[in-house]
């Protein structure tokens, strides 16, 4: 019966052959709403000889004595019933919520649960977090053990950084690949939240390993909603959401930064001929108010699925609109999907079609206008009054001072936009030859993905943020992203005694391509065009203008095969390989095979143990490895180095831009992880608890070179390695099971420790002697102040600097002499490391309460251990002139006016473990009477964020993986995709406010 | 299991097919350019020449060799203004003369001296194979670039790695200043009859054989600094050919030489040829002037308020007992009102005094201290009032020698490296150590007269070493003339006396101890 449960959907019997001995006939129903199940599978016990019901849920079937049949489809608990003496057998299954979880998306398959052996999340629909959630991976945050999912700040443009166990490379490679429907490489803006049936994530190398050099930082496998057999069904699901600030920066009101100016004698002179101190603009202006507004975000889905015995279909459409709470932030955004199924050649071909479009234009706004909120004079007016010390730029109050801008004109003079467009499409036909040799399946697929993305930004002639300097600044990009797949799989399955074995074998064919267009132009004579005619900039005329565009590709193609073997479901053995190659390698390495075995045996099938129901041991290893993030990398390339003059003109010099490195290879990991499945007190309580180790090595990190013998500077090489270990322990119990009253109880926590075992290969160094400074504080006053180390032998997330050990009389901090020498210098002998930039824990906590019709969820998530720079407190919380003269106060707990000097040291860095009650719903199912044309109806309420439990005092406690440089002075920050893995840690000033959302929503189904 | 083992055979023999067929990882090029498909055409071949020369363009730039020069001298001085350019005390240290190596100045100073010296070796190494007579005067040219890069390696750092042969591939450990200065000698002394006697627009920018003389008379002129045994009858020689060639003279108005368009000047001798558009990196106008700026020049960015004139120094030009010449209204102290002072034509090196915007009304620094007695109408005072930790914004003269205009962050003035001033100079400084004051005066006053200042009516080491000054501000010389003149190491504005010699040479920048150990630091340096 395993087989039969194993591939449930897509396996039918057959059953010409059987004795004429009586026959039965019945109706299946759903034990739960009474419908009809169509496509159930009934089969006489220890025979072949079965069938399907039909449309209605009937089935006929022909039996011999003392027949036992067995009824089962996916998603309910099959049913063994004996015949007897009767002629009608009516049976009602029920829905099995183990069974559905008990189907594993792995890697070019499924398997049944029990089977797995190596470390596999999975999370259903259920299962995923509620409320208004716009990004996939968010549906997953906080709920499996060792996957982080942080989006430091309520940015509704923001991404999400994932990261699987930490942090195990520094390479490009740092998110897990994506796999939707099989589409290696998908892109999950492709996929509405509302659409995702489940969601499987391979943790470990060995799990990861089939898909070879791209497996190293897990991968997250989506699998969306099909339709099934039966009557068509209709689901709406919406919701509307308000959405407001949650945690922002403490910084001075106005009457309190008047105190401070009128009370202290080098800021409260009154000018001749003035009536107030000069840092007094006599208004009162809470800026966080100015910037902010009440969010509102409403989704609408509409999905209707159904099918015949030999189709399925499933289409929906979504809709989302999103206003986020900085002004001028939020996107509308629209998707479609249609998955289709079709049996054909006697159920024999299987025809799969997925096609999904999604069109999104965003408002990206400016997330410098809540950094300036915090920093701007509050006793300045909003716009332009003829206030002394004030400028007028375009009608808003400016002030012509380093590093300063409206916050409000920053966002209502200035726009940021961008569409994108994303399109998927596979189709996969597989045939099942059993007719030929009983367990052979043989499927090919094609898919091709294109995302195309416009990028738009106008700044205004008045505008000081970037505009007022280029008389208007107009800028335009687009990107084009191309991903084809070709892949062909045959799976063999057999048995011989109690061994089952299964064999897959595959080869896969991927290739990219990307092209990009950018301009930026200004000197307008009018703001009316923004960026929509950007030929009217006169810098192109004067030179003063810019352009740029670049293309480039690159091939993956593999070779995979995988032998699954289950001994009498007791032992079980899973071995795996890819070999696989890819151009973006140096041609003298091209190919790498990576291979993966794991192992577990069933200790229940085999002793006692009291009060266990089950309880699986195993173990697994497994290689992957990780592509560099560029192409041509490998390659000797020539490029413009600029000008010079020759023969009294500019002519172009070029030079070499990069250095070959023919031997260039993938990065490896190898990991090694035991842990065991169990469930026990009649399957109350089960868990999961997973230990492992893995090994980066041969990270592709560009280096410092020796020139000569090289032509450039850098090259990419193989350098390096990390170590990487932790824990993972998830539990889910039952605590109460009555009929009208559950309770369920579900805990998961992980523990991550990460370390930098080399930088060095050879005489090749990424960084000086192993030991790398990055992540400069930045301006005003504290450039060449780096705020994170990396080290050789260290662990990875070392936040460095000086240590303040008091405060000077003349308000001066005083830092300590570590070194000893008597005095304190401004020098690393003085730094120390003052906090870690890594969590040591992260953790999550669900409670499930249901009485009769009535549900309530509360979700807990947290990190522990980790450290941020309280950059806000590092520039601003201190009485300093520049501050007080430039700036607002910041003034947190921690605030002490008699400190004089902005200078960041150990006491800007603070712990900032957290617990944060990510979401609370209750919903309410409203009972539907016999014969009602309404299948489901359900309310529901839900808070996000509404509380978050920390001593830090920044605006964020989420962990920073990565760190987006600060700029000053109208530079924009660093990219997401550029941010530097290196430096965790850091809360930079450019930080969008967190936001606590309210969700109403309604499920209606018919 | 005979089955099993058929099928999987079976498969095996489907994926071999497969194989064959579709295994290509052969990369297709859009926007790169590799060996392959470049340096086909001589234009393409000249593009590679352009390298020796745009290493030049970090030259006017912040935290480069310009700035460890002046900021270490006392020309300049980057003052702490409360949270605003302190960076760690690196400049504080400079001026004072406390710098250590982990100082990212000296750092990035040496990445671009090596880097363009590892440019030059390349660009030789691949002329040779070339083999070309055209190759052949390339070469001679890049020895040239590469002994004033030598030039500046040795006066800066003094005791630096020999790397010469782009083939020898071994880390390089120290050689003494001595023997780097021979050999930066030798080589101008073989190159400088190869190089072009042309001084024309296909030689701009370029260095030509006047260009490479010139070099080798600042070697000779500092030679007893480098070397202990002074060279002043050479450094005198070259000067003289350089002044006896007559293609150079003074030109009539001193600022036409920092003009937005100054590629004209008969002064100039070596240029960067910068360019808002086709030659990057010239920032002065950012690095010196208050933020306020922007509107008085319609800069497209902000400035950053951060070089400012020592005021000692920028006394010296309008103090009549320093300075005699015609009296008139300067501003001076905290340029309150205008004083009566010595106008000297040359103090168009600085910008003083109330500042305006485009349209006529005062520009005003809303966040100015309340002890700056300026208010907040933006006034640079000469008068800086502490190093730090409070600097007044609106302190210190600014470095206006190079003409600003409107525009982005970036300058289109050629940057002056060398100039026939210099060179007169220069001249009169050998011969008057060389007894031969008459001679040195007549230069001196030549200088002077082109300044619009009287004449002297002698001359001394120490009048020519302030005429120096007032000549030659912020044009990288007066840390070599205060070392020359052995002033480097004495007490000036907001510095002590230096306890010893050793910070006349920088420190080896720790970057580059840690990643080669056969180097080793400077004396003096822990």
């Amino acid at each position: 019966m395993k087989k039969y449960l194993l591939f449930g959907l897509s396996l039918f019997l057959v059953s010409s052959l059987w004795a004429q001995e009586g026959s039965v006939t019945g109706t299946v129903t759903d034990a739960e709403t009474g419908e009809t199940v169509p496509g159930a599978n009934v089969v006489e016990k220890g025979t072949t000889n079965g069938t399907i019901t039909d449309f209605d849920g009937n089935y006929k079937l022909s039996v011999s004595d003392d027949a036992t049949l067995v009824y089962s489809f996916v998603g309910y608990a099959p049913q063994e019933v004996e015949v007897g003496a009767r002629g009608i057998i009516d049976v009602s299954l029920d829905l099995d919520i183990q069974s559905l979880s008990e189907i594993v998306v792995v890697g070019y398959g499924t398997q049944n649960k029990k089977e797995i052996t190596s470390s596999v999340a999975s999370i259903s629909a259920e299962d995923f977090n509620k409320g208004t959630v716009n990004d996939p991976v968010q549906l997953l945050q906080g709920k499996v053990a060792g996957l982080n999912i942080s989006r430091p700040g309520g940015n509704p443009n923001g991404t999400f950084n994932v990261r699987l166990r930490g942090v195990s490379t520094v390479g490009a490679n740092t998110e897990p690949l994506v796999v939707i429907d099989g589409v290696i490489g998908g892109s999950l803006n492709t996929v509405d939240p509302n659409d995702i049936a489940s969601i499987d994530i391979l943790k470990d190398g060995s799990a990861a390993a089939i898909y070879g050099t791209r497996g190293s930082s897990g991968v997250i496998l989506v699998t969306t909603k099909t339709g099934k057999k039966g009557k068509t069904q209709v689901d709406y699901n919406g919701s509307f959401a308000i959405e407001d600030l949650a945690r922002t920066m403490d910084f001075m009101s106005p009457s309190e930064y008047r105190d401070l100016i009128y009370n202290d004698s080098r800021f409260n002179q009154i000018p001749d001929g003035a009536t107030r101190p000069v840092n007094d603009f006599g208004s009162s202006t809470n800026w966080l108010d100015e910037v902010t507004q009440v969010g509102q975000a409403q989704v609408h889905n509409l999905a209707f699925s159904g099918g015949t015995a030999s189709t399925t279909y499933r289409v929906s459409m979504n809709y989302r609109d999103t206003q986020g709470v900085g002004i001028g932030t939020g996107f509308e955004q629209l998707n479609g999907r249609i998955n289709i199924s079709q049996n054909a050649l006697n159920d024999n071909m299987k025809l799969t079609f997925g096609l999904s479009a999604t069109s999104k234009k965003a408002q990206f706004g400016f997330e410098e206008a809540f950094r300036y909120a915090v920093v701007a004079n509050p006793t300045m007016p909003v716009n332009f009054d003829g206030t002394t010390g004030t400028i007028d730029r375009g009608g808003y109050a400016e002030r012509d001072i380093f590093d300063f801008f409206n916050p409000v004109s920053i966002a209502e003079q200035n726009v940021n936009e961008g569409d994108d467009t994303k399109v998927l499409m596979n189709l996969r036909v597989n045939y099942d030859f059993s007719d030929f040799v009983e367990g052979l399946s043989v499927a090919v697929a094609y898919s091709k993905q294109e995302e195309y993305e416009t990028r738009a930004e106008y700044y205004n002639k008045g505008a000081k943020f970037r505009g007022f300097g280029r008389n208007g600044l107009a800028l335009r990009s687009e990107n084009r992203k191309v991903n084809q797949l070709a892949e062909a799989t045959g799976n063999y399955t057999t048995s011989v005694n109690d061994m089952n074995i299964s064999f897959l074998g595959g080869y896969s064919f991927q290739e990219f391509f990307e092209e990009g267009f950018g301009m930026q132009g200004g000197d307008f004579l009018t703001d009316a065009f923004t960026y929509n005619n950007i030929g009217a900039s006169l810098d192109f005329p004067n030179g003063q203008g810019g352009a740029g565009s670049g293309a480039n590709e690159y091939r993956i193609i593999g070779f995979f095969g995988r032998l699954n073997l289950n001994y009498d479901d007791t032992y079980f053995l899973s071995a795996s390989t890819r070999y696989e190659g890819s151009s973006r390698f140096g041609v003298n390495n091209r190919w790498g095979m990576f291979p993966a075995v794991s192992a577990g045996v069933n200790l229940t099938n085999l002793i006692d143990i009291p009060f266990v129901d089950n309880l699986k041991l195993r173990g697994s290893y497994g290689r992957t490895g990780a592509l560099p993030g560029q192409s041509y990398i490998a390659l000797q390339q020539y490029g413009p180095t600029g000008t010079f003059f020759y023969n009294g003109e500019y002519v172009p010099s070029y030079g070499p831009i990069s250095n070959a490195n023919p031997d260039l290879q993938w990065e490896t990991k190898d990991e090694i992880d035991f842990g065991f499945d169990f469930s026990m007190l009649n399957n109350r309580l089960s868990g999961t608890f997973d230990w492992y180790s893995r090994q980066t090595k041969d990270m592709i990190l560009q280096v410092n070179v020796p020139v000569p013998p090289n032509l450039f500077g850098q090259t990419f090489v193989n350098i390096g390695q990390f170590d990487n270990s932790g824990v993972e322990l998830s539990l889910s119990y039952a605590a109460v099971t009555n009929k009208d009253f559950q309770w369920d109880v579900s805990f998961n926590i992980a523990t991550f420790k990460t370390e930098v075992a080399s930088l060095t290969s050879g005489d090749l160094s990424f960084g000086e002697g192993g030991v790398l400074y990055r992540a400069n504080m930045g301006a005003p006053g504290q450039n060449q102040t780096n705020l994170a180390r990396v080290k050789e032998g260290e662990e990875l997330g070392q936040l460095w600097g000086v240590v303040q050990e008091g405060i000077n009389e003349d308000g001066t901090p005083r830092f300590a002499d570590l070194d000893g020498d008597g005095t304190f210098c401004s020098c690393d002998d003085d730094r120390q490391v003052i906090g870690n930039g890594l969590p040591e824990a992260t953790a999550g906590f669900t409670n499930t309460f249901t009485y009769k019709n009535w549900s309530l969820n509360v979700f807990f998530r947290g990190a522990f251990g980790h450290d941020l720079v309280n950059s806000y407190r590092g520039f601003y919380e201190n009485t300093e002139g520049t501050t007080v003269n430039n700036y607002n106060v910041v003034k947190t707990k921690y605030f002490d006016p008699s400190v004089s000097r902005a200078a960041v040291s150990s006491v800007h860095v603070e712990s900032a473990d957290f617990i944060q009650l990510n979401n609370a719903t209750l919903s309410y199912d409203v009972p539907l009477g016999e014969g009602s044309q309404v299948r489901r109806l359900r309310l529901f309420v839900s808070s996000q964020n509404p509380l978050t439990f920390t001593n830090y005092t920044g605006v964020d406690p989420e962990v920073r993986y990565t760190d987006k440089n600060d700029s000053d002075n109208g530079g924009r920050a660093t990219s997401d995709a550029d941010a530097d893995g290196l430096s965790p840690g850091i809360e930079r000033r450019s930080t969008y406010f967190t936001t606590r959302i309210f969700t109403l929503g309604l499920n209606l189904g018919f | 299991m005979k089955k099993i083992v058929k099928n999987i055979s079976l498969m095996a023999l489907g994926l071999v097919f497969i194989t064959s067929a579709c295994t290509d990882l052969d990369e297709e090029l859009y926007s790169q350019v590799t060996a392959d498909n470049f340096f086909t055409s001589d234009e393409e071949f000249i593009s590679a020449l352009g390298q020796a020369y745009s290493g030049f363009a970090s030259i006017g730039n912040h935290s480069q060799l310009w700035s460890i020069n002046e900021i270490a001298s006392d020309e300049v001085v980057i003052a702490t203004k409360g949270g605003d350019w302190f960076d760690g005390g690196i400049l504080l240290a400079l001026h004072q003369h406390t710098y250590a190596p982990d100082n990212g100045f000296f750092n990035n100073t040496w990445g671009a001296l090596y880097g363009n010296i590892n440019t030059v070796n390349r660009l030789i190494f691949q002329f040779e194979q070339l083999g070309t007579p055209e190759a052949d005067a390339f070469i001679a040219e890049l020895r040239a670039v590469r002994a004033l890069w030598y030039f500046w390696a040795l006066d800066a750092f003094g005791n630096v790695p020999l790397v010469t042969d782009f083939t020898d591939t071994d880390t390089k450990g120290n050689t003494s200043r001595q023997d780097v200065y021979n050999f930066t000698i030798s080589e101008l002394n073989e190159v400088i009859p190869l190089l072009s006697e042309e001084k024309s627009s296909a030689t701009y920018a370029r260095i030509n054989r006047w260009a490479a003389l010139t070099i080798r008379m600042k070697l000779y002129l500092n030679a007893e600094v480098y070397t202990g045994t002074p060279q002043w009858a050479a450094a005198e020689e070259d000067a003289n050919a350089i002044i006896n060639s007559g293609l150079y003279s003074l030109e009539g108005n001193y600022a036409s030489n920092f003009a937005v368009d100054n590629a004209g000047s008969g002064e100039n001798i070596f240029v960067v040829p910068y360019d808002v558009n086709l030659f990057q990196g010239f920032n002065w106008h950012q690095m010196t002037l208050h933020y306020v700026s922007q509107g008085t020049y319609g800069f497209n960015d902000q400035p950053w308020n951060g070089y400012a004139t020592v005021e000692e120094f920028y006394n010296s030009y309008i103090d009549p007992d320093q300075n005699p010449g015609p009296q008139g209204m300067v501003w001076a102290d905290e340029a309150l009102e205008e004083t009566e002072g010595t106008r000297d034509a040359r103090l168009s090196n600085f910008i003083v005094g109330p500042q305006f915007l485009a349209d006529g009304s005062r520009a005003e620094d809303g966040a100015a201290e309340a002890d700056d007695p300026d208010g907040a109408p933006l006034t640079f005072s000469p008068k800086i009032n502490e190093i730090f930790p409070n600097s007044w914004r609106q302190g210190g003269a600014r470095i206006g020698k190079y003409e600003f205009t409107s525009g982005p962050s970036t300058m289109g003035n050629d940057f002056v490296i060398f100039r026939y001033a210099d060179v007169l100079l220069t001249r009169a400084e050998a011969a008057l150590r060389q007894g031969n004051n008459a001679d040195a005066l007549t230069l001196v006053n030549q200088i002077r007269a082109r300044a619009g200042v009287a004449a002297f009516a002698s001359i001394s080491l120490e009048s020519l070493y302030g005429e120096r000054g007032r000549e030659m501000f912020v044009e990288m010389t007066r840390r070599q003339d205060m070392i020359r003149f052995e002033k480097f190491d004495d007490p000036y504005w907001e510095k002590t006396q230096d306890a010893d010699d050793h910070w006349e040479i920088f420190p080896i920048p720790q970057a580059q101890l840690d990643a080669n150990d056969k180097l080793t630091q400077n004396p003096g340096y822990n």
